[in-house]
C-alpha cells in the first residue's frame, strides 16, 4: 500500500435533509454561484502567478497556497450543498472544518519538482478526464476555456445524476438515501484532489480508488446478495493483449449480445413465474446469473478490469474479476409487478458509472501499454462500475430484489475492493 | 502410413479427380491462342508505366508474404507463452491465440499496407492511409471474429467424443455450408443502387439470366462481380466502371461477362472447388497438428495457423488455375453475346492505363497473383473470337 493521498474527504453527516431548502436548493444557491463566479476569476489570475512563481522557486508561496486551499475547500463545500451530500448552507469563505462534508489539505506548501509544475496543465488532463465523469458540476468548470461553465462530458456525470436523484428521494424521505450521499461524497473527494493538483496545493496525482476515499469516513453499506469477488492487487497486463483488447473482445461481444437477446426473454418468463409463485424459477435462476457472470467477465476484460481472456460460458470461480451470487429468494410481488419502472433510477445511475467507466479503461490502455500494468485506483473505480451494473442488471433480470448499492464501498463480509 | 489407409486414400482420389473433372469442364472451345506482342498493342509510355508499378506492387507483396510466414513461424515457436493470459477454457484459450497470432501478422503488414498507399499515390493512383490503418484495424476485427468462429467449429468437434482426430471428415462439409450460406446472403447485405441501361435487359434474354443489375458507391477501382445463389444472384458495379472513360460499350461486355459467370454457374462451381479444396486441406492441418496433441488442444492452434497459410499458399497456384479458366469462360460468354469483341479489346486496353496492370507479367506473379488471365490474353481472345467468326461465319 502507498501513503494516504494528502487532499482528503471529510464527512460528517447524518443522511437527514430539510425538504423545504431541498426544494428549493438550486435557487438558495445563487448568491453563491455569483460568488464562486467571481472567486474562480480571481484563482485563474492568482493561479497562473502562482504556478510562474513556483517554476522558479519549486515551492507555492503560503499565501498562494492559503488562498488556493480555500477555494478547494469552498469549491467542495458549496458542490457538497448542490449535490445534497450534505444538508447546511456552506459559508463563503472555503474555511477548514466549517462543514459536514470538508476537504483536508496540507496546511504549509509543499516542495514540488518544476518540471512537474511546468507541465501540470498538461499532467492534470487525465485526471480531469475522470473528474469530468465523476463531478461533472466542477469537472466542468475546471475543463472548460475562457472561464466558460460547461459540462465537459455532456451531461450524465456521477455526481450530477446523484443530485437528481437524491432530490425526488429526499423529497419523499427527508433522507438522503447512503448509497447516493457516498457516491455523490465520493466524487467531490476525487474533484477536489484534482483541483489541489491543478492549483499546485500538492504535487501528489489524484487517486480514484473508491475504497480509499471513503473507508475512513463512512460505514460500508449492508452486504449484497451480488458481490464482485476477485484480488485487488491483481494489476499486471500483457501489453500484447491490451493493445489489441478491443479487437479481442469482439467474439465475445457478438457472444454476449446473442445471449442477452435469449436472457430477456428468460427474464420475461420469470417475471410471470416470480409474480406467480413469489420465487424465481431456479433453472432460469441458474441462466440468467451465468449470463450476468459471464456479462461482468466481458465487460472486466473489455474495460481492463482484469487481465485474462474470459471463457464464454460464464462459469463461477474461473475469472479474476468475478460475480457471487445468492441462490433464488423469495421476492416481494410488488416489486417484482413494477421492476422495470423501479429499475429506472438504478439504470441512470448505471450509465453515469459507465462513463467514468469508459474513462477509467481509456486512461488505463494508455499506463497499460507504457507500464505492463494498470494503475491501482483507476482499476478499482472501474471494479466499482462493473460491480454496480451486475447488480443493476441482477435486479433487473430478476434475479434478486435488493436494489443495487450506489455506494462505492463494498458491503459488509466481502473480501474484494 | 498403412496399408488399409492407401487403399482408403485411393479412391478418395479417385472421387477428387472425377469431381475435379466435372468442375472442370466448359464451353471454352478448344483454341490455341496466337502469342501478342504487348508492345503492339499498348503504347511505350503506358507499358512502362504500368509495368514499373507493377514490378514494385510484387516485391510489396513478396516482402508481406515472407514477412508473415516469418512471424508466423516465430509465433509457432514461442505462441504458447500467451496460453497465461486466457481465463477461458481450451476452446477460447485457442481462439485467443489464434487472434494473437493474426494481431502479430497485421502488425508486421502494416508498414507494406502504407508502402502500398505511397507507391499507388506516386503513381496517381487512389489509396487512402486511413484505410490502410485504422479501417484496416476494423477488418482485422472481423478477422478476428471469422477465425474464432473457424477454430470454435474446429476445436469443437476435436473435442467431441467419438470424433477427435477425425474432425476434418466433418468440419469440411461444415465450412462448405457456410460458404454457401455466406455466397447466398451475401447479395443483400452489399445492397447497391438499381442499374438501368437500353442493353440490360436484351443481355438478359441472350444469356438467360435474369437477375438484378446494380452499382455499390464508394469504390476507387473498376470492377464488377455476379454473386449469389437462386434468388439472391446479382450482378454488381463498382461506380467508377459506369463513369468515364469507360463507355457503355464497354459496360455492355462487363456485365456480359459477369452474367456469363451465372449463366454457367460458376458460383456453384466455386462452391464445389472450394468444397474440393477444403476436404484435403483440413485432413492435412489435422496431421500437422498431431505432434502437438492435435486440434483439440489450444497448443496446437499457433501451429495449425502457420501450416494453414502455407497450405494456402502452396494451393494458390492451383486455386488461380481454377479460377482463370472460369474468367476466360466468362470472357467467351461476353463475347458470344455481345458479338463486339472491339470493346472487349479497348476495355482490358483500358484497365492497363486506369489500374497500371501489368499486360504481361512474369510467370511467377501468373502463377501466384493473377486470378484472373492477364490482360494480353484477354485481348487476344477477342482476337481469336474475331478471326473464328470470320473463318467460320459463326464463334
Amino acid at each position: 500500500m502507498h501513503d494516504p493521498h494528502p487532499v482528503r474527504l471529510v464527512v460528517e453527516d447524518d443522511y437527514r435533509r430539510t425538504r423545504l431548502t431541498v426544494f428549493f436548493r438550486l435557487l438558495l444557491a445563487i448568491p453563491h454561484f455569483i460568488w464562486f463566479f467571481l472567486w474562480t476569476v480571481w484563482i485563474a489570475a492568482t493561479g497562473f502567478v502562482n504556478w510562474v512563481i513556483s517554476i522558479f522557486t519549486g515551492r507555492p508561496r503560503p499565501w498562494f497556497h492559503r488562498l488556493m486551499c480555500g477555494y478547494v475547500r469552498y469549491q467542495a463545500h458549496l458542490s457538497a450543498y448542490l449535490s445534497l451530500v450534505t444538508d447546511p448552507y456552506p459559508g463563503f469563505m472555503g474555511e477548514a472544518g466549517s462543514y459536514p462534508v470538508d476537504i483536508e489539505l496540507p496546511e504549509e506548501p509543499v516542495s514540488q519538482k518544476r518540471w512537474t509544475i511546468f507541465f501540470r496543465g498538461l499532467l492534470f488532463i487525465p485526471a480531469l478526464l475522470v473528474a469530468s465523469t465523476l463531478g461533472g458540476l466542477n469537472g466542468g468548470n475546471l475543463g472548460s476555456t475562457r472561464g466558460r461553465t460547461r459540462n465537459s462530458t455532456g451531461g450524465g456525470t456521477l455526481l450530477l445524476v446523484c443530485a437528481l436523484l437524491g432530490w425526488f428521494a429526499t423529497l419523499a424521505r427527508g433522507r438522503m438515501p447512503k448509497g447516493l450521499r457516498d457516491a455523490g461524497a465520493y466524487a467531490l473527494g476525487y474533484t477536489a484532489q484534482t483541483t489541489a493538483y491543478l492549483l499546485l496545493v500538492t504535487d501528489r496525482y489524484p487517486n480514484a480508488d473508491p475504497t480509499e476515499m471513503l473507508v475512513a469516513v463512512t460505514d460500508r453499506p449492508p452486504r449484497h446478495p451480488v458481490r464482485v469477488v476477485g484480488d485487488p492487487y491483481d494489476l499486471r497486463r500483457s501489453r500484447i493483449t491490451v493493445f489489441f483488447r478491443l479487437l479481442l473482445a469482439l467474439p465475445h461481444l457478438i457472444w454476449v449480445t446473442l445471449w442477452a437477446i435469449v436472457a430477456i426473454l428468460a427474464a420475461i418468463v420469470q417475471w410471470f413465474v416470480t409474480l406467480v409463485r413469489g420465487t424465481p424459477a431456479r433453472a432460469l435462476h441458474r441462466f440468467i446469473s451465468a449470463y450476468i457472470r459471464y456479462r461482468l467477465h466481458v465487460n472486466a476484460f473489455l474495460f481492463l478490469v482484469a487481465n485474462p481472456f474470459p471463457g464464454f460460458t460464464g462459469a463461477p470461480g474461473v475469472y479474476p474479476l468475478d460475480l457471487e451470487l445468492d441462490g433464488p429468494q423469495r421476492q416481494n410481488r410488488w416489486k417484482t409487478g413494477f421492476r422495470f419502472v423501479l429499475a429506472i433510477p438504478a439504470l441512470i445511475v448505471d450509465a453515469a458509472l459507465g462513463g467514468a467507466l469508459l474513462a477509467a479503461a481509456l486512461l488505463t490502455w494508455f499506463y497499460a501499454l507504457v507500464k505492463g500494468s494498470a494503475p491501482w485506483g483507476l482499476r478499482n473505480l472501474s471494479a466499482y462500475a462493473l460491480r454496480y451494473d451486475a447488480q443493476t442488471n441482477a435486479y433487473l433480470f430478476l434475479v434478486t430484489d435488493a436494489y443495487p448499492h450506489a455506494s462505492p464501498l463494498e458491503g459488509e463480509d466481502t473480501t474484494e475492493a | 502410413m498403412t496399408r488399409s489407409r492407401v487403399w482408403l486414400l485411393l479412391p478418395a482420389a479417385a472421387v477428387w479427380a472425377v469431381a475435379a473433372w466435372l468442375l472442370w469442364r466448359s464451353s471454352l472451345p478448344a483454341y490455341h491462342l496466337p502469342h501478342l506482342d504487348e508492345h503492339a498493342l499498348f503504347p511505350a509510355g503506358a507499358l512502362q508505366r504500368a509495368q514499373h508499378f507493377s514490378d514494385v506492387e510484387r516485391l510489396f507483396w513478396l516482402g508481406k508474404t515472407i514477412t508473415q510466414l516469418a512471424v508466423l513461424a516465430v509465433f509457432t515457436r514461442y505462441g504458447v507463452r500467451w496460453m497465461r493470459e486466457s481465463a477461458a477454457g481450451p476452446i477460447g484459450t485457442g481462439m485467443l491465440l489464434g487472434m494473437i497470432g493474426f494481431a502479430f501478422v497485421w502488425a508486421a503488414e502494416l508498414p507494406f499496407g502504407i508502402l502500398v498507399v505511397w507507391w499507388r499515390h506516386r503513381y496517381g493512383l487512389s489509396g487512402s492511409y486511413l484505410d490502410a490503418t485504422v479501417t484496416n484495424w476494423f477488418a482485422l476485427g472481423a478477422q478476428f471474429v471469422l477465425l474464432c468462429i473457424a477454430l470454435g467449429i474446429v476445436m469443437g468437434l476435436a473435442r467431441t467424443r467419438g470424433i477427435g482426430e477425425r474432425w476434418w471428415l466433418l468440419a469440411a462439409p461444415v465450412f462448405v455450408g457456410l460458404r454457401t450460406l455466406l455466397a447466398f446472403i451475401a447479395p443483400w447485405l452489399l445492397g447497391g443502387r438499381a442499374f438501368h441501361a437500353p442493353y440490360v435487359e436484351p443481355l438478359q434474354r441472350i444469356q438467360h439470366v435474369h437477375v438484378p443489375v446494380r452499382v455499390l458507391s464508394g469504390f476507387s477501382e473498376p470492377n464488377a462481380a455476379a454473386t449469389g445463389l437462386g434468388a439472391s444472384r446479382r450482378v454488381f458495379f463498382w461506380d467508377p466502371i459506369v463513369r468515364p472513360p469507360f463507355t457503355p460499350r464497354m459496360d455492355r461486355f462487363v456485365l456480359a461477362h459477369e452474367l456469363g459467370h451465372l449463366a454457367h454457374n460458376h458460383i456453384w462451381k466455386s462452391l464445389g472447388w472450394y468444397a474440393l479444396f477444403a476436404f484435403p486441406l483440413a485432413l492435412l492441418l489435422a496431421l500437422a497438428t498431431r505432434g502437438r496433441g492435435g486440434m483439440g488442444v489450444p497448443e496446437a492452434v499457433p501451429l495449425a495457423i502457420f501450416v494453414y497459410v502455407v497450405l494456402q499458399l502452396v494451393a494458390l497456384p492451383l486455386q488461380n488455375v481454377v479460377t482463370r479458366h472460369l474468367e476466360a469462360e466468362a470472357d467467351w460468354s461476353a463475347l458470344r453475346a455481345t458479338h463486339d469483341p472491339g470493346a472487349g479489346r479497348q476495355l482490358f486496353r483500358l484497365f492497363a492505363s486506369e489500374t497500371l496492370e501489368d499486360p504481361s507479367p512474369p510467370w511467377w506473379d501468373y502463377v501466384f497473383l493473377e486470378n484472373h488471365p492477364t490482360l494480353l490474353q484477354r485481348i487476344e481472345m477477342t482476337r481469336y473470337y474475331r478471326a473464328s467468326v470470320r473463318e467460320t461465319g459463326h464463334p
